[in-house]
């Protein structure tokens, strides 16, 4: 957690999206910078990249106010995934409050998930995050390409890690939602657990999902309505 | 927990207030400019609504037309840009507003943008930076350990060779031990010959004495006995055939002299190999090489093979300082080389000479020789073209060692088929190191 004002009634909560070099991290957060409601998030802030590809982070923030009164905001952060950022991966990951690992589907790319992955788990014990207890996600990306693996390898690979593993493509739009939406649940739970959101700060679970998860075809219904 | 990744200054993400993004030196210029154009005031406010920066005059603002935009900080309203207007000033003031609140966001926007690419390059950079010290400390370390390594490692080297030559110095003798060894078996057989003989004739001589002893007391009884003089003529001539008295005086003469010959062979053969060994001089002497080889031939003798023609040529040479007892021992491998090269119509050429350059003494055979390929390796430790036990491999190379020791060199030209010769070249003005 970036930061909790008790006083101010103020959270702010981080979430990064990991994982290996073009597997698609700022795709996703370009997919729901598009897909969901203007109320309630910012802009996206897509920091100098070399050759389309990350180097710094990206951010697209989101704010949620409980009638209540609580506000939270919620920071969401791709990380650079080329093997040479690590600093920089390591720098992004600190103190975040959940996490979406971003894995390539293609055929070739599963050891450098597993390299990913390890590195996650590295980094987090840098950072002095615990792999067990973080929200964690995994996303198996770019599922509309034909030279992938399929889905039967992939649960029975990944299976075994108990993590919720969700199948998705980008760049069509489809899966990104169901991750985020995965993510915040857990994190969500997470905080429910250290903080009591619901009974101490009036912060209910499906009104700060469904605010935050709201499309923006669902918010112009709701306008209409 | 590493060291190096211990001080984090910024935390990626940490909540910035708008004051921290834009300088009132900034925005100043855009403020003046803007009232310039016609506003009588226009502000920048924080999060509290307290004034960054402003410009114009706040005199008339209780009757002006006021603007106010939003200023977004990550998309989060974070502060304020205020306009006033003389309410009867026409024009496009909203336009105008919206222009100065355009241009301010775009510089929030870029500065929050430069801060956050700062803040990261500052993070790694400082990562970075304590890793290399952390690398340069273990580097260092390694280099230290390296160096101390190099310095003891001229000690070790110098342990290495002691006891390298300790190893050598102990194959050495044990090849000293495996020629004694076969120097033994053949002495062994040439001992016990004699030694057989004179044992077996010291055996007959005892019965030859107990025989004689039984002639003395019948003798002697009879005398004592007062046996008439017939009597003891008969009965003395008839002990005298019984006892074979007259095969004893015949045989005695020659199995004495046999017997010490016997002893004397022995005798000779030990002095040859006191001799050879130079078990009772230790240190250098004055030696005749040719005796040496001489008495080197002697111990040999009972390995050359039956029909083997030995010529020696052996001219007068000056002493040569050295341990006889090494410089034999070159010569006995070599020698024995030389004998064990054929077994049927051996000849072995030894000649010696003196030049002014030092001592040449050449020992050549018509034996098998030497393959080509091979005699590059004669003098390399445990190169045997013999079977595996009957050769140590060590005979030439203990022989040039010792040769080398005296001052001097060994040469092997061969033949394979026709011969071997071998030239050994000693020294005369040094005495060798």
């Amino acid at each position: 957690m970036i930061e909790f004002d008790e006083k101010q009634k103020r959270m702010v909560l981080k979430l990064v999206y990991y994982g290996p070099a073009l597997s698609g991290k700022t795709t996703n957060l370009l997919t729901l910078h598009d897909m969901l409601t203007r109320d309630g998030r910012g802009e996206l802030m897509l920091l100098d990249t070399t050759e389309d590809r990350t180097i710094y982070f990206d951010l697209l923030p989101f704010f949620y106010v409980a009638p209540s009164g609580m506000k939270i905001k919620l920071k969401v952060y791709t990380v650079p995934g080329q093997v040479r950022h690590d600093a920089t991966r390591k720098a992004v990951l600190q103190r975040a409050d959940g996490v979406v690992f971003v894995a390539d589907s293609h055929t070739a790319g599963m050891a450098i998930n597993f390299e990913s992955f390890d590195n996650l788990e590295k980094n987090l014990s840098m950072v002095g995050l615990s792999f067990e207890r973080l929200p964690l996600v995994v996303q198996f990306n770019k599922r509309d390409l034909t030279d992938i693996v399929s889905e039967e390898d992939i649960i029975r690979t990944w299976g075994p890690t108990g993590l919720p593993v969700i199948m998705a493509s980008a760049l069509k739009g489809w899966g990104v939602r169901e991750t985020f939406r995965r993510v915040l649940e857990l994190t969500f739970d997470s905080l429910q657990v250290r903080y009591d959101l619901t009974a101490r700060y009036g912060v209910d679970r499906d009104d700060f999902l469904e605010a935050i998860l709201r499309t923006a075809e669902d918010a112009e219904e709701l306008a209409l309505s | 927990m590493n060291r190096a990744h211990s001080h984090i200054d910024f935390v990626i993400g940490a909540e910035k207030r708008i004051a921290e993004i834009i300088s009132p030196a900034e925005i100043e210029p855009l403020l003046r400019s803007l009232v310039m154009a016609g506003p009588l005031y226009a502000a920048v406010l924080d999060e509290n609504n307290l004034p960054i920066c402003e410009q114009g005059t706040t005199d008339l603002l209780h009757t002006a037309q006021e603007f106010r935009h939003g200023l977004l900080v990550e998309g989060e309203p974070k502060g304020a840009l205020v306009v006033s207007f003389d309410p009867d000033q026409t024009g496009p003031q909203e336009s105008l507003s919206l222009l100065a609140r355009a241009a301010l966001q775009l510089i929030i926007t870029n500065n929050l943008k430069r801060m956050l690419t700062t803040e990261i390059h500052t993070t790694v950079v400082k990562d970075s930076y304590e890793q290399l010290l952390e690398i340069n400390r273990s580097l260092a370390e390694s280099e230290k350990c390296y160096r101390e390594l190099s310095l003891s490692l001229e000690q070790k080297v110098e342990q290495r060779t002691a006891e390298l030559q300790k190893a050598y110095a102990r194959m050495l003798q044990q090849e000293k031990l495996a020629a004694v060894g076969s120097l033994a078996a053949g002495m062994a057989h040439e001992i016990n010959n004699p030694n057989g003989f004179v044992r077996c004739n010291l055996s007959t001589f005892d019965r030859y004495f107990q025989r004689m002893k039984a002639m003395i007391d019948n003798y002697q009884h009879l005398v004592a006995s007062e046996t008439p003089l017939s009597q003891l003529q008969q009965e003395t001539e008839k002990n005298r055939r019984e006892l074979k008295i007259d095969l004893i005086m015949k045989n005695t003469p020659e199995m004495l002299s046999q017997s010490i010959e016997g002893t004397d062979r022995i005798a000779r053969i030990v002095a040859d190999l006191k001799s050879f060994s130079h078990v009772d001089d230790l240190g250098e002497s004055a030696a005749d090489l040719n005796e040496e080889l001489k008495r080197t031939l002697a111990v040999l003798e009972p390995q050359i093979p039956a029909d083997t023609a030995v010529l020696s040529e052996l001219r007068p040479l000056p002493p040569f300082i050295c341990h006889a007892g090494l410089i034999s021992q070159a010569f006995f491998n070599i020698l024995q080389n030389a004998l064990q090269s054929r077994r049927e119509g051996l000849q072995v050429h030894i000649s010696s000479a003196c030049s002014d350059d030092g001592i040449d003494i050449v020992i050549t055979d018509n034996g098998c020789g030497i393959a080509p390929e091979n005699l590059s390796r004669v003098f390399d430790p445990f190169f045997t073209t013999r079977d595996v036990g009957s050769g140590t491999g060590m005979g030439l190379t203990v022989a040039r060692e010792l040769i080398r020791c005296a001052g001097g060199t060994v040469q092997i030209s061969s033949r394979e088929g026709s011969g071997t010769s071998v030239t050994i070249q000693l020294p005369l003005a040094s005495k060798g190191r």
